[in-house]
């Protein structure tokens, strides 16, 4: 049977004599002569609009009859206090699955799957954020369906219970997986009581701290005109979406007060060695240390991107990957981390997992790579692959309209200029082996690494451990 | 019963009834995906390219598709063609190193190393063990002087390439990467010379990543166990029942020069599909597959897979202890993919566990509340036969035996009663939205067209299987639950917390 069907494709299938055609070199000695065209292309750009004082921004793809509407609000579970985190936390899913005051949750859920309209609902810290997908001919109805989940919602009780419930039940199993554990534990012992230190306990859940009452007075705060910006991006046009959004808009109301400023972190800044004991065939490995450099269009944040991605975030042209993945092959994967926020000090370390017979040698290949950096300019190669790698993959920014309207939102939302992208790509093309160093001189310090690991410290070798400073032990949720 | 009752605005609720009954397509209608304007092409070594041009960012997607993965494997081999599909990064006779000659020299002696050390571990003699370890990696050591690692991915990195990557399934290995349209010939160039040209560098290090690998994905995560303990219990015969990443003892003692000739064998250009979607000129596109990859010598096609599961004669039960709370697996023996009862079943998972209204959500998480979480899928493979399987997590205080009598409970429901016209309309329409969500990613296609051409010989295939699953009925629902989803059957598998294991 196989047989037949191949010989029927071969006859449909174009097929001319092999040999008529000269063939190419292949490997080094053909990439070494190929030049290559410069991309002609004018990135897309979303037009910009207004409705009632809400942003909105629209870019049209008739390419397939579908269109996404966005709606970021400034305002999450990190703003409000720890009394609110849970409902904050929340507050994306209920918005989803609450019902609205005209709605059970189950007739959300039927017109939904039945239309085949797909949402999603999200939050951070600092925003909740929506996206709703639609076959572009129901896109009035749909739109109407999706606006009232996020302006009229109900959060109803019962949904409410249910999301606790698997809360609950989340924590009980937080120590199950030594990957989840790592991180929360490490953001908890770094970050104490701010909101990136938090994980959800069972006092975050107590009735009263969800009840229905509080879903609606934290809406209020956050799900008002000032905080919104809207997008749109597909198989549509201004006219035929201008009124459905003015119609969405008047329905949300003026914001009652302004919203909280974003707690600034008291991170811990103690070097040492933390073990979370737990039998387990790899041990999970993060370190880092703070550093205050801030996402801004400075040549010190250039080069602080050009170097995390030669430490480690560039893959397998990186240093950590190829010392402790290719030379070594203690791990399937190992990377750097260097978090630039705008207004508070970042984190710069690195993340792997090995069997726990390696987990000591791991730590220090990756501090020793670290010094190594910090000793010397990395080569001219290493930055140039960096550099080319964002500059010659810029184009990977337009691959669709809606990636390009979410970004743009993003930019809004964080008060970063329309054309970031073009400035970061400009920026990184002025890093030079140099200023990578001067990052890594500046700011890498692998003496100073607060290291985590969750293994079994038996198999790990505690002496091995001490060589990178005192062992503490931790205690799973009472950590800090 | 759905309630889509009048508290929905009315204008809004009416417009989306009327529109959605006139979007419906017609029995037999094609759906979008078969029109796109693909190019065919079969060289003359066998290889099939399938190439679609489309509108948008100038960028091209590539896929190379070798139907080989784990089904060809045998039990003291496992694990290969995943191990290759990590060899097959480490460059070539000219990428990659300084001096092939002098690096290749070293490998011979590296193998004997390992051949020698095989027999060490037979007669557990312990410092001969670890003075082999030692030379392997002083020979690895002196051959990386030669070797200009991960020289493959810089140059693809360089040329601002994304995704850079490739996967094993049970049946096949995919390498993909997606890169500006100006660098195409630089794809043709780099692959034409993986394909020909290969060396097996940095082996035995590499075999240790993959080592990892599977202590991150199977040994270091309780649902990893759980899944590999499952499908070795239900699959007594077929190699659906062996992991894909293969055995830790298979991985520690396959030789660089097993992993080489099982390449040279199976990996020809008769075993691949190529699909390029993006930014491109077909004629160009086409004139450089001709050029680069028309003279790559064929291999042998992949080991028959002459296995076949017995039919299963009463329900198995299996529990896996592991420090962590418990979740429960079941499976079910069904046809393959290919079969004709396969649409019928891809509904019956969706009308199980497809979205809030689906039969086990509903029950289970909204109404009982007696789990965080319920998932059903076929698999692993879908060539042969294979398992409608059921993921579910218990909710405290309910146990895996709560939930086991839930599914079995909403299962005979639908078996008996069958679906509701509604939920079945529900299905049908999200799969016509889904027929056109599906075009959006060049990547997905591609992954798409290649998959149906090598399965099916036919890239259309797979947007027919679209137009097949909306003529699934209420009655073969009831017919395929009630054939396949009974007791004798299945294969539980229950995650049974101990405080030590």
């Amino acid at each position: 049977m196989r047989f037949l069907t191949a010989i029927c494709v071969c006859v449909t299938w174009a097929s001319i004599p092999t040999q008529a055609i000269a063939q190419q070199p292949s490997g080094r000695e053909a990439i070494e002569t190929m030049r290559f065209a410069d991309v002609s292309f004018d990135p897309p750009v979303p037009d910009e609009y207004s409705i009632g004082g809400v942003p909105v921004l629209l870019l049209e793809d008739g390419t397939l009859p579908l269109t996404s509407v966005y709606a970021r609000f400034r305002g999450g579970y990190g703003l409000f206090g720890r009394e609110h985190y849970a409902v904050g936390t929340a507050m994306p899913s209920l918005l989803r699955y609450g019902g609205t005051s005209s709605m059970a949750p189950d007739s959300v859920d039927g017109l939904l799957e039945y239309y085949a309209i797909q949402t999603s609902f999200g939050g951070a810290g600092a925003a909740v954020s929506s996206t709703m997908n639609t076959l572009s001919e129901h896109l009035p109805a749909a739109l109407e369906l999706w606006g009232s989940l996020l302006v009229d919602p109900a959060f109803d009780e019962n949904e409410i219970e249910v999301w606790r419930g698997r809360q609950l039940e989340s924590i009980r199993r937080r120590s199950d997986d030594p990957g989840r554990l790592a991180f929360s534990e490490y953001n908890r012992l770094l970050y104490g009581d701010h909101p990136i230190g938090w994980e959800m306990e069972d006092a975050d859940l107590s009735p009263t701290r969800v009840a229905q009452s509080r879903f609606h007075e934290l809406h209020a705060r956050i799900v008002c005109r000032e905080n919104l910006v809207l997008g749109v991006s597909g198989d549509t046009d201004w006219p035929t979406v201008q009124p459905l959004l003015a119609s969405l808009v008047d329905k949300v109301p003026a914001c009652p007060d302004s919203l909280p400023a974003s707690p600034i972190p008291d991170i811990r800044r103690e070097p040492g060695v933390f073990l979370i004991e737990k039998e387990t065939e790899q041990s999970v490995i993060v370190m880092a240390h703070t550093t205050g450099v801030h996402l801004a269009d400075e040549p010190a944040y250039f080069a602080a991107t050009i170097a995390n991605s030669i430490l480690g975030a560039g893959g397998f042209s990186s240093r950590i990957m190829a010392r402790v993945r290719t030379e070594e092959g203690y791990a399937y994967s190992a990377s750097s981390l260097w978090t630039m926020p705008r207004r508070y000090d970042g984190l710069l370390g690195a993340i792997t997992r090995t069997r726990p017979e390696n987990t000591a040698p791991a730590i220090a290949l990756i501090l020793e790579t670290m010094q190594e950096l910090r000793d010397a300019p990395p080569e001219s190669e290493e930055v140039e692959t960096a550099v080319a790698q964002v500059v010659n993959g810029f184009v990977f920014n337009f691959e669709t309209a809606g990636q390009i309207v979410s970004r743009t939102m993003f930019y809004l939302a964080q008060d970063l200029p329309q054309d970031w992208l073009e400035r970061y790509v400009e920026g990184v093309q002025g890093v030079n082996a140099n200023s990578v160093h001067n990052a890594f001189a500046s700011h890498l310090r692998p003496e100073d690494m607060m290291i985590l690991i969750v293994g079994d410290s038996e198999r790990i070798g505690l002496d091995a451990l001490r060589e990178f400073g005192p062992v503490t032990h931790l205690e799973i949720g009472k950590n800090r | 019963m759905m309630r889509f009752h009048a508290r929905w605005p009315q204008v809004g609720i009416l417009a989306l009834l009327v529109s959605a009954c006139l979007a419906a397509p017609a029995g037999g209608q094609a759906t979008p995906g078969e029109n796109l304007e693909v190019r065919e092409i079969l060289l003359e070594n066998g290889m099939r390219i399938l190439i679609l041009p489309r509108e948008g960012a100038p960028t091209v997607s590539f896929t190379v598709r070798f139907g080989l993965g784990g089904v060809h494997e045998r039990l003291g081999t496992t694990g290969i063609a995943h191990l290759l599909e990590h060899m097959l990064f480490k460059g070539t006779t000219t990428i990659g190193t300084r001096d092939p000659e002098a690096e290749q020299r070293l490998f011979p002696l590296m193998d004997a190393a390992h051949d020698s050390l095989l027999l060490a571990r037979v007669r557990d003699d312990r410092a001969e063990k670890e003075r082999l370890v030692a030379r392997i990696d002083a020979l690895e050591d002196s051959a990386r002087a030669f070797v200009e690692s991960n020289e493959f991915d810089r140059i693809l990195s360089r040329a601002g390439a994304q995704g850079l990557n490739a996967t094993t399934t049970n049946e096949a290995t995919i390498y993909f990467v997606e890169l500006p349209s100006n660098r195409t010939e630089l794809w043709f160039a780099l692959e034409a010379d993986r394909m020909s040209n290969p060396v097996f560098r940095e082996y035995y290090s590499e075999r240790d990543v993959v080592t990892e690998e599977r202590r991150m994905r199977i040994e270091s995560v309780p649902g990893g166990v759980l899944y590999e303990t499952h499908l070795a219990t239900a699959f007594t015969m077929h190699p659906y029942g062996v992991p894909v990443v293969g055995y830790m003892s298979d991985l520690e003692t396959l030789s660089r020069r097993d992993v080489e000739s099982y390449y040279r064998r199976f990996y020809g250009p008769n075993n691949a599909v190529v699909a390029i979607v993006g930014d491109l000129d077909p004629d160009q596109v086409e004139e450089w597959t001709r050029q680069y990859l028309g003279s790559i010598p064929r291999g042998d096609d992949p080991p028959p897979v002459l296995a076949v599961e017995p039919e299963q004669r009463g329900e198995r039960r299996i529990e896996v202890e592991w420090d962590a709370e418990p979740q429960l697996r079941l499976g079910w023996h069904v046809p393959s993919s290919l079969d004709d009862d396969a649409p019928a079943l891809a509904i019956l998972t969706s009308l199980l566990t497809g979205g809030r209204t689906s039969r086990l959500y509903r029950r289970m998480i909204l109404e009982d509340r007696i789990a965080t979480g319920v998932f059903s899928s076929l698999g692993p493979g879908s060539l042969y036969p294979q398992l409608l399987q059921i993921d579910a997590t218990p909710l405290a205080p309910a146990t895996t035996a709560t939930l086991e009598a839930a599914i079995y409970e909403e299962i005979a429901r639908l078996a008996s009663g069958g679906p509701t016209q509604t939920e079945l309309t529900r299905v049908r329409n999200q799969i016509a939205a889904g027929s056109i969500r599906r075009m959006q990613s060049s990547l997905g296609l591609a992954f798409q067209l290649a998959e149906s051409q090598a399965i099916f010989d036919d890239w259309r295939e797979t947007f027919r299987f679209s137009g097949r699953l909306r003529t699934v009925t209420a009655g073969d629902i009831q017919r395929v639950a009630g054939q396949y989803l009974t007791r004798e059957n299945r294969t539980v598998a229950t995650l049974v917390k101990t405080e030590t294991r």
